[in-house]
């Protein structure tokens, strides 16, 4: 009997399924943008992954990854929210979950998806039953005031990026106090900057996801 | 590092507590505590209290637990320990302050459970950053606050009823 229950590293059983990482924030912030740094990122690194999008009642963001030539399409699922966004990844995840369920079904060795959010306020968090670890993007054109402002996405995300770093000078933003209050506000946890169109800060954000639910460090 | 990837049982269950029984005789039962927060997850990396680096990925089916057992073999275990969940307790002074303080608990999407005549909201941060949210009702002295741990949450029916804390709202009670 207690053989039959005993586990070690020596006898690792899959199960577990793909690591499931959401990435939530504003409309405009920056999410898809991630997605598409990472996907090349995380290719180079032999993940074998796939993507889940969320909309309001399109598949804008599923269409635009699709036709990106960076991906499979077949490993772009679509959800339509179609209603506040942070229903389907907070309240009830069901249609999510069902949508990673069906790209595990489809792609044995997947090892992680990833989650994008449709764009949402500040409170917009995930669900735990959904998602392993997730990350907030917020960007320096929001305004340096969104770290001040201490919404719970912000504030309970594993990992916040703060995107488009190169537009502070443009929009009248002290990036150093902005990143410095979202350190104070966040203790520990991690903030990472950005420029996602020019792939500043995407290692990083592909190290943090590796090391925190593919135990890659 | 040390990948768990299932769930073996309770330590309470028969199968599993006369064999850890005997483990903690020979101090051979290692412990992880989990914060409250982190419960919810099906991958986690954690370190136990003997240094043991934890690599956890559970399906999804699966949850962490109080006394979850991770591992058991004939020369040691590890062990889950739930670290004690930190409340919020809110009491409004009238059922008008209670109705638009259900109104903000909800609308900022808090964890909460009912406890008679005032509302628990569990702590996944610093206290502060909650009861700044209730600046104006907790100022006002229209609800009182204090900071619980898990044990004194769940008797608190039988407790006495808070001060009204104003400006100071982060004050622990540690009378278990």
């Amino acid at each position: 009997m207690l053989h039959s229950l005993r586990t070690s590293d020596h006898e690792i059983r899959s199960g577990a399924g793909a690591a499931r990482v959401g990435i939530g924030g504003p409309v405009g912030s920056g999410k898809t943008a991630l997605i598409e740094a990472l996907i090349p990122v995380l290719q180079r690194r032999g993940i074998d992954f796939a993507v889940v999008t969320n909309d309001l009642v399109t598949r804008e963001d599923a269409e635009r990854l699709r036709r990106s030539g960076l991906i499979d399409p077949a490993r772009v699922s679509a959800v339509e929210a179609g209603a506040c966004p942070h229903t389907v990844i907070r309240e009830d995840p069901t249609l999510n979950i069902a949508a990673g369920d069906e790209l595990e079904a489809r792609f044995p060795g997947l090892e992680l998806i990833l989650f994008e959010s449709g764009g949402d306020n500040l409170a917009s968090t995930f669900s735990l039953d959904l998602v392993d670890w997730w990350i907030f993007v917020i960007d320096v054109a929001g305004g340096d005031d969104i770290p001040r402002k201490r919404g719970p996405g912000m504030l309970r995300c594993d990992l916040l990026i703060v995107n488009k770093i190169d537009l502070a000078p443009h929009v009248g933003v002290d990036l150093d106090r902005m990143l410095a209050e979202a350190r104070q506000v966040r203790g520990a946890k991690a903030v990472v900057p950005t420029n996602l169109k020019n792939g500043v800060g995407v290692e990083a954000v592909a190290d943090a996801i590796s090391a925190a639910v593919l135990f890659r460090v | 590092m040390l990948r768990i990837d299932h769930v073996l049982g309770s330590r309470m269950e028969p199968a599993l507590s006369e064999e850890l029984h005997r483990l903690e005789h020979q101090g051979a039962v290692d412990v992880v505590n989990v914060p409250a927060p982190d419960l919810a997850r099906r991958r986690l990396l954690i370190t136990t209290r003997d240094g043991e680096e934890l690599a956890i990925a559970l399906p999804r089916h699966e949850k962490l637990f109080d006394g979850a057992v991770l591992l058991l073999e004939n020369d040691r275990a590890i062990v889950v320990r739930a670290a004690t969940e930190r409340w919020l307790r809110l009491e409004p002074r009238s059922i008008s302050d209670a109705i638009e303080l259900g109104y903000h608990v909800g609308n900022l999407h808090w964890r909460a459970r009912f406890g008679g005549e005032v509302l628990l909201v569990a702590l996944e941060g610093r206290p502060e950053d909650y009861t700044e949210r209730l600046e104006n009702l907790i100022s006002s002295r229209r609800v009182g606050v204090t900071v619980l741990d898990e044990d004194t949450a769940d008797a608190t029916e039988a407790a006495e009823p808070a001060l009204a804390d104003g400006g100071h709202a982060g004050h622990h009670h540690h009378d278990h």
